[in-house]
């Protein structure tokens, strides 16, 4: 009998089997639960394959779509539908980075304990950090253009702002056909050439790697040949230092700069900026840029060091590298959604690391104030403290992208801002009214 | 109570609201309760363990005095020997010596270099002698005997078998269960409404007097271990749920199909205490399984994709699932059989039969059953490890063969792992019993508020979600645990075995079980291919539930604690 009790343990084998398995599927429920309850196959919370249950709204409390065993109910001002498409997202999950898409789980009312259980049946109110009326304000900025408009609070991630054209009006039905791009969120899923906003990226790496750089002058003739090509400006600056040419956002003066920083340093802080890399909103990555800096070319890498080239920058990367500047050389990770969970209030602001030294973040910041003052006008954007550059990028189109980037520094709106109209034009003049628009919506809304 | 169950339907019908809340505050209640039943149940099985008993002694000349406390032993020099003599002049495994029903000893001589005599006379080897305690054993030349237990010992025995832990009182479990079923009656009334027949209503009903006349009836008869029952009545009450919410209709053929299991396990647990009797019914069992599987072969009707189903005068069953009976049976041995040469052939040529039969009929999930359950009772009887291992691998290759030749089934192959890209065709199944589960959380959506029953063989095949769904992930689990609990006790009795031949029996059904959970939740869930097997007693299936609680009758066989199963005669303790 003493055999036949070893041999017995075969079948405790056998039972740690079982409990192995039940253990690994009790991890992935844990992990993966919220996930699996809301596949589109779950006829508890899908009515024909529409989500039915669950509210979205912003900031304020406004209601932007509405789902219900009936079908989805969008807001009833079609300028908000428009303008709040891309964040809140389509019911058939067009939009990938929607939030109907990305808080689901949080939608459908899920949590461990009661699965979709839930005595009302109407799921869960997911409150978007977006501002409502800030996202129509920037809609109608954009107009009928292609372009984008994405602010965050810089201090706590939270996304204020995020407005991509062409737009659609979910309420008249869903295009079947993307062939218009309607539904591509360019500030999350786009790589565009930065033009001169790049300077602010070339501009850290002159202010660690180049201790002249105050004695730094270039004369600009308004044509900058160099090496037989010409890094044409928009006029001649004439003599100018180094925070002049960022003002004057001299092309010859930068391709200098560039040259002298070297491709390997340009790389580097690049790299540093987070402009390589995705950013993670809420589990949606953002697209990735791409740089090239050629060591042995230096025409093309003074191409680069000015935005242009291969250069190609995600905005919402952009934006973070703004919030960094704002913020002493940190940069917060943004957020869209605002208290859902006990853990997002948690993980709100987050850091992701330092981008920039202290005191060179400090002279960025110094510089764009200048910018401001110097060249955009302080009058013009009147009761804000705000830090900007701009940027014309040449794409070969007959009108260059306008840009303009940066942050403002209220108490109340520590906001950093990308925005960027395609074809738009001259820089400053074009974007730079939008993101003041924007910004004082957003000021008398939320002070 | 007619009345009750309708005013019930009326409350539930007129406020929906508090219907709801009334479900919201009974899925706590659920968790609560099963845990309840479950734990204790659990924790009294693993925690009451009997002291052996003392059968008698074995001494032998210059010391050595060796306590008997098994039916059947080995006497010899190997360290594995159960009266282990390190004498050189004798066997590694020298003679058995067993107990029978009457108190006599037999003692056969097992090696061919070492002689056994008794009182003089020479043993031929291999064959089986009637002994007297006090006779006088010389063994490879040592001498010794076997004493009785003397009426001293046998009281000192007693009180160390008072000390023994008892198992728990049924009652309060009982209570428990009762609770768990009026109020699943209740969840059922206010989830289902109207489209709740009155049969399922009165079979979790009745269900609940049956639980009680059982316990009573053998209470009376002066058994105290429930624990096992306690665990399958418990399950049942989930099936009868389960059944309900998916098709009202069925539940009373569940219960119908549940009785029978019971009065099978009760006239088996009577029939197992003689043991004589148990091992001269195997080639009966033998012969009734074969001519079963050759009807199911020329009968059979294919259901859900394998032809394993017979239908006789309007009633379908599984024969396969019957013959899981007798195949434990015959694949348990006492330990004399176990040391006869060729003994294992008759029993490898029955599996081999079983297996042919199985997979002309296309159930493989039946066959891995039975071909595991193979492995582990011959791994039991032989302890040769290189074999079973030679076999497993011989069957897997088999089972490669298979997948070329069976495209149905390389496709479930196919989606393994990542069934989730499979969402729509060949992971449908599995998907939606993840995403329902999931849905159910930790204390489920309440019983009948489930949507995993539109799903095909949702209260079979994909059962484990079906739980998930409508109990929750805890009970879901605490029913796996139940399955794991009586497999860790099928193999702490041997500990205190009488015979092999039960303890084979208990390790065998345990195998059924474990094989069958795990193929069942695993398949489910995306752990392993889908392959369409029941979880035992919570599948929903008569013939399923019947084998489930028959099966329960090896387990019983093998529990040895004191006054506690009703399949062991109550002389046969030390009274």
């Amino acid at each position: 009998m003493r055999k036949q009790e070893r041999r017995a343990l075969i079948c405790l084998l056998l039972a740690m089997v079982l409990l192995t398995g039940v253990v690994v599927f009790g991890a992935r429920f844990v992990k993966e639960g919220g996930k699996w309850a809301s596949f589109y196959g779950n006829s508890q919370i899908y009515t024909e394959g529409v989500i039915n249950r669950g509210t979205v709204c912003d900031r304020n409390d406004e209601v932007l779509l509405e789902c219900t065993s009936d079908g989805p109910y969008y807001s009833d001002d079609w300028e908000v539908r428009r303008a709040t498409v891309h964040a809140v997202g389509d019911p058939h999950g067009n939009i990938a980075s929607g939030a109907i898409n990305i808080f689901k789980s949080q939608l459908i009312g899920y949590d461990i304990l009661n699965g979709t259980y839930d005595t009302s049946a109407q799921g869960k109110r997911i409150k978007l950090t977006i501002d409502a009326r800030a996202n129509v304000t920037a809609y109608e900025m954009l107009g009928d253009r292609t372009g984008l408009v994405g602010v965050y609070n810089w201090k706590t991630g939270e996304i204020l702002c995020m407005v991509s054209t062409p737009t659609f009006d979910p309420a008249d039905g869903i295009p079947e056909d993307d062939g218009n791009g309607y539904f591509f969120n360019n500030f999350l899923d786009g790589t565009i050439t930065p033009g001169s906003t790049f300077k602010l990226v070339t501009a850290a790496a002159v202010i660690d790697n180049l201790p002249g750089r105050d004695s730094f002058l270039f004369d600009c003739d308004g044509v900058n040949e160099y090496n037989g090509v010409d890094f044409t400006d928009v006029e001649s600056h004439g003599e100018v230092d180094f925070r002049g040419a960022l003002a004057q956002s001299c092309n010859g003066a930068f391709g200098e700069l560039t040259r002298e920083v070297g491709a390997s340093a340009m790389q580097e802080y690049t790299e540093k900026a987070g402009l390589t890399e995705p950013v993670d909103v809420n589990g949606v990555m953002s697209a990735r840029g791409s740089f090239t800096f050629p060591a042995d070319d230096n025409v093309t890498l003074s191409w680069a060091g000015i935005g242009q080239a291969d250069d190609l920058v995600n905005p919402c990367a952009m934006r973070v590298y703004m919030g960094a500047i704002a913020n002493d050389g940190e940069a917060v990770q943004p957020t869209l959604i605002k208290s859902a969970t006990f853990l997002r209030e948690l993980t709100g602001g987050k850091t992701l690391g330092r981008y920039l030294e202290k005191d060179t973040a400090r002279e960025l910041r110094s510089m764009m104030k200048n910018n401001v003052v110097e060249n955009y006008g302080e009058y013009n954007y009147e009761g804000l403290d705000i830090y900007a550059k701009s940027g014309t990028a040449e794409t070969g189109s007959y009108y260059p992208d306008a840009w303009f980037v940066g942050f403002t520094d209220d108490e109340n709106a520590p906001y950093a801002f990308v925005v960027w109209v395609k074809e738009g034009g001259y820089g400053s003049e074009v974007a730079g009214p939008i993101a003041r628009e924007v910004i004082r919506t957003l000021e008398q809304n939320n002070s | 109570m007619e009345n009750i169950l309708y005013r019930i339907l009326n409350i539930a019908q007129t406020y929906p609201e508090l219907a709801r809340e009334v479900t919201t505050v009974l899925r706590w209640v659920f968790v609560v309760l099963a845990a309840y039943i479950l734990l204790l149940s659990i924790f009294s099985l693993l925690t009451t363990r009997c002291t052996p008993e003392i059968w008698g002694y074995f001494l032998v000349e210059n010391g050595g005095n060796y306590p008997i406390t098994h039916w059947e032993n080995v006497i010899g020099r190997s360290r594995s020997a159960d009266i282990n003599i390190p004498v050189r002049t004798i066997s590694g495994n020298h003679a058995i010596l067993a107990r029978r029903d009457d108190t006599k000893w037999i003692l056969k001589s097992l090696s061919e270099t070492s002689d056994t005599v008794v009182n003089g006379y020479k043993l031929i080897p291999g064959r089986r002698y009637l002994i007297n305690t006090g006779d006088e054993i010389v063994a490879g030349g040592v001498h010794c005997t076997v004493a009785p237990a003397s009426i001293e010992e046998s009281r000192n025995n007693e009180k160390m078998r008072r000390l023994d832990k008892e198992p728990v009182a049924p009652w309060m479990i009982l209570l428990a269960i009762t609770l768990f079923q009026m109020l699943t009656i209740v969840q059922l009334i206010i989830s289902m409404g109207e489209d709740l027949t009155p049969g399922a209503v009165i079979s979790i009903v009745l269900l609940c007097v049956v639980m009680w006349t059982y316990v009573m009836v053998f209470k009376a008869m002066g058994r105290k271990g429930f624990e096992m029952e306690m665990i399958a009545f418990f399950m049942t009450t989930i099936n009868l749920a389960v059944t309900s919410s998916w098709n009202p209709g069925n539940t009373v053929k569940e219960f119908v199909s549940m009785m029978l299991g019971l009065s099978l396990m009760i006239f088996m647990c009577f029939y197992m205490r003689d043991l004589e009797r148990t091992r001269r019914l195997k080639p009966v069992l033998i012969g009734l399984s074969v001519i079963v599987l050759i009807l199911n072969l020329l009968l059979g009707t294919i259901k859900y994709g394998a032809a394993n189903w017979i239908t006789i005068g309007g009633f379908s069953f599984q024969p396969s699932e019957i013959v899981k009976l007798a195949f434990i049976c015959v694949g348990a041995g006492t330990l004399e059989e176990l040391y006869q040469k060729n003994s294992t052939i008759m029993y490898a040529a029955f599996s081999l039969f079983c297996l042919g039969c199985l997979a002309i009929m296309g159930d493989f999930g039946t066959a891995l059953i039975f071909f595991t359950t193979y492995l582990v009772v011959s791994f039991l009887r032989s302890g040769d490890l290189s074999r079973m291992i030679l076999t497993g691998v011989g069957a897997g290759l088999m089972g490669l063969m298979v997948l070329r030749f069976k495209p149905y089934i390389a496709s479930r192959f196919d989606v393994w792992g990542h069934v989730w890209e499979f969402a729509d065709d060949q992971g449908y199944q599995q998907t939606r019993t993840m995403s329902f589960g999931a849905g159910g959380g930790l204390l489920g959506l309440g019983a009948g508020n489930g949507s995993l029953k539109y799903v095909g063989a949702s209260s079979t095949d994909l059962v484990f979600g079906f739980v998930m769904e409508e109990w929750g992930f805890i009970i879901a689990v605490l029913l796996v645990l139940c399955i794991i609990t009586l497999t860790i006790f099928a193999v702490m009795s041997i500990m205190a075995g009488r015979s092999t031949f039960f303890t084979i029996c208990a390790c065998g059904a345990a195998t059924i079980f474990l094989v069958q959970t795990i193929l069942n939740v695993f398949g489910a869930v995306d752990l392993f291919p889908l392959t369409g097997v029941t979880f035992p007693f919570v599948s929903t299936g008569g013939t399923s539930m019947l084998t489930s609680w028959a099966m329960l009758a090896y387990f019983k066989t093998a529990d040895m604690r004191r006054a506690s199963s009703l399949a062991v005669e109550k002389e046969e303790h030390n009274a």
